[in-house]
């Protein structure tokens, strides 16, 4: 009887520890300590070559500033490989050793959780590293976010694209993001079915861009070929939603929202103009079973002859992969005017304000080091595996997959995913999308879409 | 034996203390991470609350606007026809293929066995990934082979089209539903008295008299079970909608299960999201009980 009481009571007190480990769980990725400063004789070249590749310390910063800081970043290319992160924390330690850096990488799926629960108990990171939907739209509207308008000096406002650094500011002109990658959001056209089909002639290869007359002629042409899926309007759900938002709106120069950001305008005339064309096309199919992953494995496998959710990253991933047999030909989306407003993606850092003033100075000397410093800022943005948002040379020189797809990079369209309501708004554009493609009015499903959005963004 | 009382006692309180102590572990665990979580789901349906700021006492509000809200009335609905038609399927087929192989020699009742119930050690994703690829509008293997025997003219889109999405969704439900109750099922049966079986067939009862008289009352129980169940799953149908359509097209695949996930992890609205766990709690309680009292006046 003794044995099992002492048992069971061992067993409770191991079950309650549990609980306690379970709770104090550190589940980050704590980075090495910096390294100890080389010894001055055997070290000495290294020492010279670190401080060569590190060249001078941020003007913000100060080498002597000491604090533990905390990076919490998506997987934007590279920046979720704990090997690659690691290296660059190295550099940004030779210049400044006192501070310590400690990553933690989140995922797409629970990364809001994560953060939005480690707010809640007030363990914010002090760093994070995604987009001004989050940084600027969301956090920064609550007022979780520090003011960065200190890195945002005149030479780096001259420096970075305006569009880039009008998604990087709320509304009333604070700015809670300091970007560092972008890319624009393509399509892709299957070069060989399009060649069959004499369908060439109706798009700019070289630039990549195409009218919409033209776009209606070469869909034409290619389903009048024998291919009966030439494309599809995805709409199963919001994954790859920026290829259909940005078909619809440059078909005939229609907007998501205002200029402010404040409203959403899907039911403008072009808008519906355009998405009544889409669903009379023939070869053009809105599909409520895919979304934009299948529709990408689609147009990989040769089922469909072009893809609205597309960019480097995916080309080459698929060619990586072995997935592609025939010639992808990137594509600007098709406008009247043949100039594309193309949907893009902007990625920075922001500051949570977590009311620390060393370790606020300690970030903003980390992310001024990243995106600013002339020998680490490149390497910074390769690792993202996208484009600078300033000029910055030609990055990836002999890379001529990206360096293709840098020719897009200055057709990027307004930054409009800073509108409130913004979850909610994309749920009920792919819900739009199925009800047209069931047979709704686009006038009445365009209609709904905006009274639902407006109302989530007036909330 | 008045020696003995006190020492009786005192070896019950022992036993009892143990058995308390035994217990203590998954008593935490319980508390822990299922009473507390429901306490908390129903004192956060009366509030509006959300990420990052101080919840707000809002009353019955949420349930108010639930039932005017007509996403979650199209959930419900979608919920309940789940709930008819796959209970019913899953317990009348699990029973009659239990039937068919529960009597068949060692290897063979176990080879079946693990086919039925292949699909429920199978993960929900590599489940939900084949059968979307069968379902494919373009090259799936159902379309193949309507059009090619003629039963279809063209290609259906049968996850994208409204009328066939919520039937293609119960069909996969019920791969998944029935290898439990056939296991349950084929044990039960098993476990039926042979000689009343025997006795009654010697009377010259017929196998659907023997089946109906001895052997239903006997597995009666394992059905209450299955039933329970079966209904509680049927109403919590998640992983298959989220993998699959999304609740679309056109909401016809929403389920309160998914709206609920919606609306807690998509939106934040937790608030919102815990009222509508009350009501489903509610719901499959209610019919839980329903069914147990029919059970019991039979």
């Amino acid at each position: 009887m003794k044995k099992r009481k002492i048992t069971a009571l061992l067993m409770s007190l191991v079950m309650v520890c549990s609980l306690t480990a379970c709770g104090g769980k550190d589940t980050t990725t704590t980075q090495p300590e910096p390294a100890p400063a080389p010894a001055p004789a055997d070290n000495a070249a290294t020492q010279d070559t670190a401080k060569q590749d590190t060249a001078e310390p941020a003007a913000s910063g100060d080498a002597a500033q000491a604090a533990d800081i905390t990076l919490w970043t998506y997987p934007v290319g590279s920046w979720g490989d704990a090997a690659t992160v690691d290296d660059m924390i190295a550099n940004f330690n030779a210049a400044y050793p006192d501070i310590h850096v400690t990553v933690e990488y989140l995922d797409y799926t629970n990364g809001d959780d994560q953060i939005n629960t480690a707010i809640e108990g007030n363990q914010a990171p002090d760093i994070v590293l995604e987009g001004p939907e989050r940084l600027v739209a969301n956090w920064g509207a609550r007022g979780l976010m520090v003011d960065l308008a200190d890195l945002w000096t005149d030479d780096a406002k001259a420096a970075i694209y305006d569009s880039v650094e009008n998604a990087c500011k709320s509304s009333d002109g604070v700015f809670y993001e300091y970007p560092l990658c972008m890319t624009a959001h393509t399509m892709a056209i299957n070069r060989d079915i399009f060649e069959a089909a004499g369908a060439l002639q109706y798009l700019d290869e070289e630039k990549g861009t195409w009218t919409t007359e033209n776009f209606q002629k070469a869909v034409q042409a290619v389903y009048d070929n024998g291919q009966q899926n030439v494309g599809a309007v995805y709409c199963s759900g919001q994954g790859g939603d920026q290829g259909t938002r940005a078909l619809v709106n440059n078909l005939y120069g229609g907007t998501f929202t205002n200029p402010e950001h404040t409203e959403y305008t899907a039911n403008s005339p072009e808008n519906i103009k355009a998405l009544e064309l889409l669903k009379s096309m023939d070869g053009i199919n809105f599909d409520a079973s895919i979304a934009g992953g299948d529709e990408v494995n689609m147009f990989c496998n040769g089922t469909f002859a072009m893809a609205f959710c597309w960019n480097a990253t995916q080309e080459k991933n698929n060619q990586e992969q072995g997935n592609i047999n025939f010639d992808v030909l990137p594509m600007a989306f098709p406008s009247e005017n043949g100039e594309p407003q193309l949907c893009g993606g902007i990625w920075g850092f922001g500051i949570f304000d977590n009311g620390d003033a060393a370790k606020i100075a300690a970030s903003k000397t980390f992310i001024d080091f990243m995106a600013n410093d002339p020998t680490q800022a490149p390497l910074s943005v390769q690792a993202s595996n996208f484009w600078p948002v300033k000029d910055l040379g030609n990055i990836y020189e002999g890379d001529d997959l990206m360096s293709e797809y840098a020719k897009f990079i200055p057709y990027m369209g307004d930054y409009y995913q800073v509108v409130g309501g913004w979850a909610e708004a994309r749920t009920a554009w792919w819900n739009m999308l199925q009800q047209i493609g069931s047979g709704t009015d686009v006038a009445t499903a365009v209609e709904e879409f905006v009274t639902t959005a407006n109302a989530a963004a007036a909330k | 034996m008045a020696k003995q009382n006190p020492m009786s006692k005192a070896l019950v309180r022992r036993e009892t203390i143990a058995g308390y102590a035994f217990m203590l572990p998954s008593l935490i665990f319980f508390l822990g991470f299922v009473v507390y979580p429901m306490i908390q789901c129903v004192y956060t349906s009366f509030f509006d609350a959300t990420m990052n700021r101080e919840d707000i006492f809002i009353g019955l509000a949420n349930y108010k606007e639930l039932f005017q809200d007509k996403t979650f009335l199209g959930a419900l609905k979608n919920t309940v026809v789940i709930v008819i038609v796959s209970v019913p399927i899953t317990c009348i087929f699990s029973l009659w293929v239990s039937s068919v192989i529960y009597d068949l020699k060692g290897f063979a009742c176990s080879a079946f066995r693990c086919i039925f119930y292949l699909p429920v050690v199978t993960g929900s994703v590599a489940v939900a990934v084949v059968w979307k690829w069968m379902f494919n509008n373009y090259y799936g293997i159902f379309n193949y082979i309507g059009t090619s025997t003629g039963l279809i003219e063209q290609n259906i889109n049968w996850l994208g089209d409204e009328r066939f999405a919520l039937g293609c969704i119960i069909l996969i439900l019920l791969t998944t539903s029935v290898g439990q109750p056939i296991v349950l099922y084929v044990s039960a049966l098993n476990n039926v008295d042979q000689s009343l079986v025997e006795a009654a067939e010697v009377d010259g009862a017929t196998k659907f008299q023997c089946f109906w008289k001895i052997k239903w009352p006997q597995i009666m129980p394992t059905t209450l079970y299955i039933l329970v169940i079966t209904t509680i799953n049927s109403f919590q149908c998640f992983a298959l909608i989220q993998l699959l359509t999304s609740g679309g097209p056109n909401h016809s695949t929403d389920t309160i299960m998914y709206y609920i996930y919606y609306n807690a992890f998509k939106l934040y609205r937790y608030g919102y999201g815990n009222a509508m766990g009350v009501v489903l709690a509610i719901m499959i309680a209610l019919l839980s009980a329903l069914q147990f009292k029919m059970a019991e006046s039979k």
